[in-house]
């Protein structure tokens, strides 16, 4: 099939001996006089709804791979992707939208050959983490247990040089179907016409009047996923009632550890944690998950006392800090007066805040959100459109790459063994693997997020006792480190 | 079962042909177990005595007679009944459907392990007693495959797996459905091709399968005979069946079918199993000279999990088997 499909792929476009561009225009050209050949839909193996991270790495990994490069395959996405093609900012600037990548994520990415496509100069690997306490102060330090040879726990990285380098992989590969700025307006199945029954075909309906019919459909299309509307399978969850705050940050040096040996920070509080998160040279990325309320007073204060408040959110004592959080203006002075009387421990904080980036303080609302399965017939969810989860374990886009892992790999089984790849019979084992650990993802950061909630009673000398246990306990924290660099024995 | 003379002569004739047959029982049948269906071993179907009562299931048989088959009427009127639940996968079918991708990595093996490096490309497929496309849909859909001609004598399944086939534009040009049995393949082939009609030539496939028929049909030897023509030289006659043990009859029957359900009731008739080294003796001893390179491939299906392979279960349940063809016929 694959073989019968490429071949009139690849007499409509010679896309390997052209520049992007202009195969894109010669492209263009052919499926006008296609489409008006007749008004049927164009049949493809694979429809990706959605060019973000997951959308793009999984069209990254079937064309690079000899076994599925013969599949013919679309990416179809409302925004304009040149604009993410060409992202570019100075070099001290950074976006607010960074996302933890797992050294098991990278790795999938360098395997699909997108991780030298990556401003490598803007991509800052840590070391070590440093969580804690904020009511009690117990404390469990994240390091390896060689911390000469420097092992990178995980890499920090914006989300826009993450989609920008798998457009550019995707590209320099090309052989993708490349539709953005148009609108999904409907999703139906397909006629049965002919000597083609395409009944049990999904079909997409594009702005302008395109229609591409899809051996699988694949929604990598985000938390409101229109791919998952049209399969009928129901989201369930809740929200947290709390908003996580980005902003990027200037530290007033390197970080502790210099140059070589970078730390990321997180503190619960008790209206959720606080996290700093290094990126290259002087520069932090800070996501603080609080109420809706503190959020829009952050969103809201001058830079001065905004800075004061981030400084505070890993120093003070948490009733004092929620003190702050009731003043309207004033937090600077109120901090230098308060840090008079609080004794802190300089070196395992990160070091003091001394300026924030124009425009990068926003917040979004934290939720819960599990489908009730991934697969239907010739549809499948990845990342977002699948799971949504709390912030706090910086797992959300790692688990949707390794969604795509699993499904490029279910794909590559049914291709090597002549099945319909868009079956549920071939998506059950992408099914089965992914939703077992999102699971336990889901649950373990959701039970975390409750945990660390609670401000007083017998949870939280058990908590601060658990925490303790933990980081005396060399083979149990080597183990949730394990976890947390997407090694070892995978749960998540 | 009451053993008939015709089946008793041609039991003799057998066993002189396949010295194998007469270890048979002995290995695997063992203690309590034999008695209740071992005791007489003629009661108990040979490699290629008749198996039902069918009036064309003779010994005496000549192949050049038009309305010889080795299909069984019983046989099709059961498969008939479960043609429109072939192709859900979670229908009495489910447990074919997951086997499937095992037979593509055991003919690749089988292809694989001869030093004369096989074509991957331009490949053809013959593949008998399809029932609803399962193996002749994937096989057709694999890149190198050239075509795939896939028979059943079946009409009811053959209308679900030409239905099925046409939901997928990738297998147009490349898959076709005949109903028809094996004797009369060649025939209707000609009857097709205005071109054979001139200059008729032996169709001849790379690969010739038969999988999960050798157990359906009523007598397994002749069968095989019909099969063999149409394999090129150097092709490989690929097929797959269950072993005769009190095991296999465990599992297949009691657990599979009236216990576990999950397989439709009837599907299996025990006594029409094959053993592997019956068909071993009937190619390499029976029809010696002809064919080289038997392949043979256990699995077990362990459910929650799958079909796996398990070196050595050939013995004892479902197997794969193949061999490759070194010289036509005399």
């Amino acid at each position: 099939m694959e073989a019968l499909l490429s071949r009139s792929r690849q007499l409509r476009r010679p896309a390997s001996r052209l520049c992007w561009s202009c195969s894109r225009q010669l492209g263009a050209q052919a499926r006008r006089t296609y489409a008006s050949a007749a008004s049927q839909p164009d049949i493809y193996d694979v429809v990706c709804v959605g060019g973000g991270p997951a959308g793009l790495s999984l069209l990254t990994a079937l064309r690079s791979n000899p076994a599925t490069a013969g599949l013919r395959v679309a990416l179809v996405e409302a925004q304009d992707l040149a604009k993410t093609r060409d992202w570019k900012l100075h070099p001290d600037r950074f976006s607010n939208r960074c996302s933890s990548l797992t050294p098991s994520s990278a790795n999938f990415l360098n395997r699909i050959g997108a991780w030298d496509h990556l401003a490598r100069e803007r991509v800052q690997p840590y070391h070590e983490m440093q969580v804690w306490d904020g009511v009690t102060d117990a404390r469990i330090e994240f390091d390896w247990d060689t911390p000469s040879t420097g092992r990178t726990i995980a890499y920090m990285t914006e989300n826009l040089n993450l989609t920008s380098g798998l457009l550019r992989r995707m590209d320099g590969i090309g052989g993708t179907d490349v539709f953005d700025k148009v609108k999904v307006e409907n999703i139906t199945l397909g006629e049965d016409k002919d000597d083609l029954d395409l009944t049990q075909w999904p079909v997409v309906h594009l702005s302008g009047g395109k229609q591409l019919a899809a051996r699988l459909l694949v929604g990598a299309d985000g938390a409101n996923s229109p791919v998952r509307a049209f399969a009928e399978i129901e989201s369930r969850g809740w929200d947290y009632d709390r908003h996580g705050v980005v902003a990027t940050l200037e530290m007033e040096d390197e970080g502790w550890g210099g140059h070589d040996m970078k730390i990321a920070y997180q503190r619960f509080l008790p209206t959720g944690p606080v996290a700093m998160l290094p990126m290259p040279g002087r520069y932090a990325t800070m996501v603080w998950s609080t109420t809706p309320r503190n959020a829009a007073l952050l969103k809201s204060l001058p830079a001065k006392d905004f800075l004061a408040m981030v400084n505070a959110a890993f120093r003070l004592r948490t009733v004092d800090l929620e003190f702050m959080h009731t003043m309207e203006s004033g937090q600077a002075e109120e901090l230098l007066w308060r840090l008079q009387h609080t004794h802190v421990n300089h070196q395992s904080v990160p070091q003091t805040v001394v300026g924030v980036q124009e425009g990068s303080v926003a917040s979004f609302p934290l939720k819960l959100r599990h489908a009730d399965t991934y697969i239907g017939e010739r549809v499948a969810l990845v990342g977002d459109a699948a799971h949504t989860t709390h912030p706090l374990a910086g797992q959300g886009l790692n688990a949707g790459q390794g969604d795509v892992e699993s499904l490029a790999r279910a794909i590559e089984y049914s291709v090597l063994h002549g099945q319909d790849l868009g079956t549920r019979m071939s998506l059950e084992a992408y099914n089965s693997e992914r939703y077992a650990a999102n699971h336990v993802l889901l649950g373990v950061v959701d039970k975390l997020h409750k945990l660390y909630s609670v401000e007083s009673g017998p949870l939280v000398p058990l908590r601060s006792f658990g925490l303790n246990a933990v980081n005396a306990m060399r083979p149990l924290k080597n183990f949730f480190m394990e976890q947390a660099a997407g090694k070892g024995a995978k749960l998540f | 079962m009451v053993a008939r003379p015709s089946t008793a002569l041609l039991l003799r004739r057998l066993r002189g042909l396949t010295p194998a047959l007469r270890r048979r029982p002995e290995s695997f049948v063992t203690g309590r177990y034999t008695a209740p269906y071992l005791v007489n071993r003629d009661c108990c179907r040979p490699f290629s005595s008749t198996g039902s009562g069918s009036p064309s299931d003779n010994a005496h048989q000549s192949t050049s007679d038009p309305n010889f088959t080795t299909v069984s009427p019983d046989e099709v009127s059961h498969f008939n009944a479960l043609a429109s639940s072939w192709w859900d996968p979670h229908g009495p079918s489910r447990i074919l459907h997951l086997m499937n991708p095992l037979r593509h990595d055991f003919i690749r093996m089988c292809r694989n392990s001869v030093l004369d490096a096989p074509s991957t490309t331009g490949l053809t497929y013959l593949d008998i007693g399809c029932g609803g496309g399962i193996f002749a849909e994937s096989a057709a859909r694999l890149p190198g495959t050239k075509s795939v001609t896939a028979i059943d004598p079946s009409p009811e399944v053959l209308n679900i797996a030409r239905g099925h086939a046409r939901r997928d534009p990738s297998l147009r040009n490349k898959l076709q459905y005949l109903n028809t049995p094996i004797e009369q393949l060649t025939a209707t082939i000609f009857k097709q091709d205005p071109q054979q009609q001139q200059q008729p030539q032996q169709p001849q496939y790379d690969v010739v399968s038969v999988f999960e028929v050798l157990e359906h049909v009523s007598s397994p030897a002749q069968f095989l005979d019909q099969c063999a023509p149409f394999v090129k030289p150097g092709g490989w006659l690929v097929m797959s069946t269950i072993a005769r043990t009190w095991l296999s009859w465990f599992t297949t029957n009691l657990m599979a079918e009236d216990v576990l359900r999950i397989v439709p009731r009837g599907t299996h008739d025990w006594q029409k199993y094959v053993n592997e080294e019956e068909l071993r003796g009937h190619f390499m001893a029976g029809r010696s000279g002809q064919w080289a390179e038997p392949r043979c491939m256990g699995v077990i299906y362990v459910p929650g999990v799958g079909w796996r392979e398990v070196r050595g279960s050939e013995k004892v349940g479902n197997y794969f088997f193949a061999v490759r063809k070194t010289a036509e016929e005399e």
